[in-house]
């Protein structure tokens, strides 16, 4: 299989660095990083942290980058690839990186891996995203201009959310019967074509 | 009719607005033309058109003095809002006719007001009024886009299927969002609940009460 990982310099460098960290160590960092891969723009650990990174593994700031960076690169090569975790451990050999942490990248690799690859499966360009759903069924019973109504009506709640931030957006739309019962027709036909696909 | 002190109220209810009382103190020597002219533009009114011109030709063009076209004018509103108020099925056209016979209005102008009660540009009017009363926008227009994205800059191999949906609503605004598969579905069986509520709501027998 070819190799998804070509020994540049800068690889090179990198896995001089990683060879001399504790396998111990290495294994915590390494779950820390997977598990914020898929969150865009946010850096894995705070200033702080990274210093105390630095002293924890003896490394100065440009190593401590250069190790973070490359695996991180590594997991996202993984990530887009599919690839398995003993076809890792290969390429890991390959690159020299020393058995035992070319064992805990694959190991990290196993167990974390596929719930990355569904967490970015599910991430879109789509400004924002359907998060909630809720409604309320009325029956009107008039209005300034109409008495005597007793028309059900529903109000659709839709929760829309942006892809990074916490802040709900909400949009209310109001059904009478005939309306939801055409809305719904509709989304009747988005499932035949859902279904299509399986 | 001699029961009549045992009589229902009115559809105006059991006072007489002060309008439609002026009104009806107004209408004298008032030839037909001239009220199907008013009531003319008193439905274009109510229908959300702008009147302003076709009231000043209508007032520079007659003998009658403007205040008392103006006391015509508001009663004439009055009548007919009032009586769009109540359903077709409880206001029944015999009563209304009753009624107006009632504020001693000539008996042709009361064909007239009952011509466009009960006539066929009575749903628009209904349309028309209800447009000023609160209510959230309604769903004008729903364009779905059902996607599956093969292959992402994250990964090689996505095969992920979502559903992009553009709703255009009643107060103009668009919105557009993406729909994960699962909401998806959540959604769908959300809306077919309430249908299933609301079905049972038309049932019971709150509604079958007559008015």
């Amino acid at each position: 299989m070819t190799s998804i990982i070509k020994e540049t310099q800068s690889i090179k460098d990198a896995v001089a660095f990683i060879n001399t960290i504790d396998v111990n160590k290495f294994s915590r960092l390494l779950s820390r990083i997977i598990q914020k891969l898929h969150v865009k723009g946010e850096r894995t650990f705070s200033e702080e942290e990274e210093q105390k990174l630095q002293a924890a593994l003896s490394l100065d700031k440009n190593a401590l980058d250069l190790v973070l960076e490359t695996a991180a690169f590594i997991l996202e090569q993984a990530v887009y690839h599919s690839i398995k975790p003993a076809a890792l451990l290969q390429q890991l050999e390959q690159i020299h990186l020393n058995p035992d942490k070319a064992e805990v990248f694959s190991q990290s690799w196993a167990s974390a891996g596929p719930e990355l690859v569904e967490k970015l499966k599910r991430n879109t360009f789509a400004p924002k995203k359907l998060d909630f759903v809720s409604w309320q069924l009325n029956l009107q019973m008039a209005q300034s201009s109409q008495a005597r109504l007793k028309s059900p009506s529903a109000v659709l709640q839709l929760g829309v959310r942006n892809e990074d931030s916490e802040v709900q957006e909400n949009i209310f739309v109001e059904f009478n019967h005939q309306q939801l019962l055409e809305f719904y027709n509709k989304l009747e036909i988005v499932q035949g074509q859902l279904d299509s696909l399986t | 009719m001699s029961l009549s002190n045992v009589k229902d109220t009115s559809f105006l209810g059991g006072r007489i607005p002060p309008e439609i009382e002026s009104m009806s103190k107004n209408l004298k020597d008032v030839d037909q033309e001239l009220f199907r002219k008013l009531l003319k533009a008193v439905v274009s009114a109510l229908e959300g058109k702008d009147c302003r011109e076709i009231m000043k030709s209508i007032a520079e063009s007659s003998v009658i003095p403007q205040e008392r076209l103006s006391h015509i004018i508001a009663g004439m509103h009055r009548v007919l809002s009032e009586a769009i108020r109540l359903p077709a099925s409880s206001l029944k056209q015999e009563t209304f006719k009753e009624d107006l016979r009632e504020l001693r209005i000539p008996e042709d102008f009361i064909t007239d007001f009952s011509s466009v009660v009960f006539g066929n540009r009575r749903a628009a009017l209904e349309a028309a009024s209800s447009q000023s009363d609160p209510h959230l926008p309604s769903l004008e227009e729903f364009k779905w886009r059902v996607d599956v994205s093969i292959s992402t800059s994250s990964l090689a191999r996505a095969l992920q299927p979502s559903v992009l949906m553009q709703l255009k609503l009643s107060d103009g605004s668009f919105q557009r969002f993406e729909v994960p598969v699962s909401k998806f579905q959540e959604l769908r069986y959300n809306v077919a609940l309430i249908l299933k509520e609301m079905n049972d709501l038309e049932k019971r027998s709150i509604l079958k009460i007559q008015d």
